[in-house]
């Protein structure tokens, strides 16, 4: 999976070191943004408030 | 890659003589090794992940909230210094932006906002809410007996509460309003309820001890650290109130 997006990124092998850290920085942006936020609701390690449902 | 599996065919060939089943068997185990490698891989992800979760529930959420709830401090601050000027009118409390801020000694320095309302909405952005639901606070300021019931994050979102287990009977709560230090003292704690227990948000709160309407406070959060299992109450009792002065002078119990 890895060799493979290795192997079809663009230029020598410095270009494709560069490129994957923007492609992980993006990954981990996503992540932070719009994945774990969604994801945090549904798993209970925040609920704090007694409630009777 | 394709030069060492050349060798092991000609290896193979060489000693077991008929080339065809190595070269049949080499499809095959070459599909089942390439899964292999890209499952191993997911399973890598999935970690970096998982640890990647950690880093956001317990560190990120932290900054962001932070972020949140001094941009909102500071705008009640603001608000409150805005009309210091002239007499009270009988303008509306404004309750969105937060009534006013507890401040706990035993939990450390600092002040925490409060604002209306328990839903993750609120807390999430490193403040304390006063329950409307499923058993609505009493505000000290209604000036009639009742329970003052907050909630904050235990970890992550600001972690407001993550130290409510330094407090022990007989430490201050203060909680400050526009013109009036509300000082509490803490008379009971539960360290472990469950979390369908809304009692201990009654006006009288049996649970503490207490038989008799009076002044309460109560601060609820999660415990364990790092769960949702159960949850942590502390309950404390209307001591006096106190006057802010034009510095905004705190109470002994802060000094």
């Amino acid at each position: 999976m890895y060799g493979w997006i290795w192997r079809h990124l663009p230029g020598n092998a410095w270009v494709r070191a560069l490129l994957s850290l923007v492609l992980v920085a993006a990954v981990v942006y996503a992540l932070f943004q719009y994945v774990f936020p969604w994801a945090e609701p549904l798993l209970p390690f925040n609920d704090v408030t007694v409630d009777n449902q | 890659m394709a030069a060492s599996t050349d060798t092991e065919q000609q290896e193979h060939a060489g000693e077991d003589g008929p080339r065809e089943p190595a070269a049949r068997r080499r499809g095959p185990g070459r599909i089942v090794a390439q899964a292999v490698s890209v499952f191993g891989e997911l399973l890598i992800t999935a970690g970096l992940v998982m640890g990647l979760f950690v880093v956001y529930s317990l560190w990120w959420t932290n900054v962001v909230a932070d972020r949140a709830a001094d941009r909102q401090a500071d705008k009640v601050r603001d608000n409150w210094a805005e009309d210091r000027v002239g007499p009270d009118g009988p303008g509306a409390l404004d309750t969105r932006a937060g009534i006013g801020f507890l401040h706990v000694p035993a939990m450390g320095k600092g002040d925490i906002l409060v604002e209306k309302g328990t839903s993750m909405k609120v807390l999430n952005d490193g403040v304390a809410g006063y329950y409307t639901d499923p058993v609505e606070a009493t505000l000290p300021t209604a000036d009639k007996e009742g329970n003052f019931s907050l909630a904050a994050h235990r970890d992550g979102h600001g972690a407001k509460f993550h130290r409510i287990d330094k407090i022990e009977e007989g430490d201050p709560i203060v909680f400050e309003t526009k013109d009036t230090w509300y000082v509490y003292k803490t008379y009971a704690t539960l360290p472990e309820t469950s979390k369908y227990n809304v009692d201990v948000l009654d006006a009288v709160p049996e649970e503490s001890g207490r038989k008799k309407a009076g002044h309460y406070i109560t601060l609820t959060t999660c415990t364990p650290v790092y769960t949702s299992r159960y949850r942590y109450v502390v309950w404390g009792e209307l001591v006096r109130t106190e006057k802010v002065d034009g510095d905004r002078t705190p109470p002994a119990e802060l000094r």
